[in-house]
This record gives structure tokens, C-alpha cells and sequence, in this order.
């Protein structure tokens, strides 16, 4: 196995299963959010819910399962422009042709 | 000829200590939140665009059925890590079968896909050119089908040269870590997709 900096501070087994269960718990969340906004209209507030809870998850994966919060900075650094620059790229596209607004 | 294979595998960092194809692959991964964004966007735009022909995705979207899929595609990250960790710890046996479980749960969401698929065609009625919505929502979400299935391709090499040498190797340790890096990457994508297009998605009004 190669071996890197940090990699005795990865998380063991049972943490592994602990995080599952939480992303587990995070997706039965998001279901139940879809069923009671279906149910009862929720007035707009399922959606910046349903987004938390996803970058909650995203997070989650990214940081402790492909353990970049382990990792070099540099590898987060590039991860994280990559990221943020195809958002707002294509935050723009959709503001332009109108799927988006600022301020609701 | 010896210092070439003395710098195989082992020695292979760059200045910045990091081994230069773990670099690569997260510069890689980096690089396809372009590709799966231009993908979602499509699919935003053309969602709540009224005036097409009916069925609007949405309109016919199965969300226990999606939420069963993703739950297994989820799950894979596990046994995934898992691996890589009986990995670390030379536990060969337990990498072979997490591997494989990464696999199978990873096969469980391709069929699903292929059910789901099936069944918007035959039952909903809605083609890969009923409308745009359904095109950008085919190619979406297969584009990620075929993302998986390259996974579960890789997962399957990793578990034959395993089972054929009877161990993975250093050099393959690192393979291991970069197909699970590739794999939690297609994870997380789906992640967004299941969010924003299944959850949060929307037909013109005056349609539903």
C-alpha cells in the first residue's frame, strides 16, 4: 500500500459504518422533505433544505471517505477551483436564461 | 533500466511529495465537475420549459424506486472505503470481499437504471426524443450510468488480479485507492443528481 502523510489519522472501520448511518439518516431526511413538501406545500423552503442536506452528503464523502481532509492542501485547493468554477459558470448560465433569480 | 524500475511505483511524486497519478486523478476528477455540470444545466433548462411534448420527466419520476438506487449507490462508498482499508491493513481476504460487494452494489444500481429506463419507455411513454427534457434527462443520467459501470469495470479487474496473484500489490494498493477515489467521486455526483433532478424537480406550470 502506498503509503502517505497522515494516514494513521484516517478514520477506522467502525467510523466508517458511523458515517454511513449518517448519510443513511441524511437521505431518508431528504425523501420525508420531498413526501411532506408533495403533502403540504412548503412554501419554497424544500428546496435551500434539500440543498443543505446534499452539501452536508457531498461534504461528508469528499472529506472523510475519499479523505481529502486528510490529504495535501494542494489536492483540496485543486478539487475545491475545479468545483467552484464550474458553480459559478454555470450559475451564470442559468441566472442569464432565467432558471435561476437572485433574490428568490 | 534498474533505475527505471526503481523508480516504478515508489518513487514517483512530484516536488510537492504527492504521487504524481493520485495528482492526476484528482486534477481528473476536478475536471468532470465541468463535464457533469454542463450536463445538469442542460437538463435545468429545459425542465420547466413549457410547450413540449408530454411526458415531462418529472411527471413520471419514481422517487422510492430512485431513492432505493441511490441508497445502494451510497452504501458502495462504504464497502468501498472498506476496502481500501482491509487494504491497509494487508487483510487481503476483506479487500477481495469488499471489492466485490463495491461491485455488486454498484451493479444493483446499474440495474436499476436499466429498469428505470425500461419503464419510462414502455409504461410513461416518455422517449430519448419525446422532448428536450427527457433528452437532457437521458443523457444525464446515463452519461452517470456509464460512469458506474466504468467503476464496476475497474472494481472487477481489481478483484480478478487479486484473486490471480493472491494478493494486490503495492503498485495495485495505489489502484485500489485511485478506483475509490473515481468511485466516491461518481457517488457525490449522484449525490447532486438525485437532488436536483429528481427531488426538486419541476414541470411548467399548468402541467401535474
Amino acid at each position: 500500500m502506498a503509503t502517505h502523510p497522515g494516514e494513521h489519522h484516517h478514520p477506522t472501520p467502525l467510523q466508517y459504518v458511523k458515517i454511513a448511518i449518517l448519510l443513511a439518516v441524511l437521505t431518508i431526511i431528504e425523501v420525508a422533505l420531498f413526501y411532506v413538501n408533495e403533502a403540504a406545500d412548503m412554501g419554497g423552503w424544500d428546496a435551500p433544505l434539500l440543498i443543505i442536506l446534499a452539501v452536508i452528503k457531498f461534504v461528508i464523502v469528499v472529506g472523510w471517505y475519499m479523505h481529502l481532509r486528510f490529504e495535501s492542501s494542494m489536492l483540496s485547493k485543486f478539487f475545491t477551483a475545479g468545483f467552484i468554477l464550474a458553480l459559478i459558470l454555470y450559475a451564470v448560465v442559468l441566472l442569464a436564461f432565467g432558471v435561476i433569480a437572485l433574490g428568490g | 533500466m534498474e533505475a527505471a524500475a526503481a523508480m516504478d511505483h515508489h518513487d514517483q511524486h512530484e516536488s510537492t511529495g504527492i504521487d504524481h497519478r493520485k495528482l492526476g486523478m484528482w486534477v481528473f476528477l476536478s475536471s468532470e465537475f465541468l463535464f457533469f455540470g454542463a450536463l445538469i444545466t442542460n437538463y435545468l433548462l429545459y425542465q420547466g420549459q413549457p410547450g413540449f411534448t408530454r411526458p415531462y420527466p418529472a411527471e413520471i419520476y419514481d422517487i422510492p424506486f430512485t431513492s432505493f438506487s441511490s441508497f445502494a449507490l451510497l452504501m458502495s462508498s462504504l464497502t468501498m472505503v472498506l476496502a481500501h482499508n482491509a487494504l491497509a491493513r494487508h487483510d487481503q481476504h476483506a479487500t477481495r470481499t469488499w471489492l466485490l460487494a463495491t461491485a455488486m452494489l454498484g451493479s444493483v444500481f446499474l440495474g436499476g437504471q436499466v429498469f428505470e429506463f425500461t419503464e419510462f419507455v414502455t409504461v410513461g411513454g416518455m422517449k430519448l426524443t419525446t422532448n428536450p427534457a427527457a433528452s437532457a434527462f437521458f443523457l444525464l443520467t446515463g452519461f452517470h450510468g456509464f460512469h458506474v459501470l466504468l467503476g464496476v469495470l475497474m472494481l472487477l479487474t481489481l478483484y480478478g488480479i487479486s484473486r490471480r496473484q493472491g494478493e494486490l500489490s503495492e503498485a495495485s494498493g495505489l489502484n485500489l485507492e485511485l478506483v475509490g477515489l473515481y468511485w466516491h467521486f461518481v457517488d457525490i455526483i449522484w449525490i447532486v443528481i438525485f437532488t436536483v433532478v429528481y427531488l426538486l424537480a419541476s414541470v411548467p406550470a399548468g402541467i401535474g
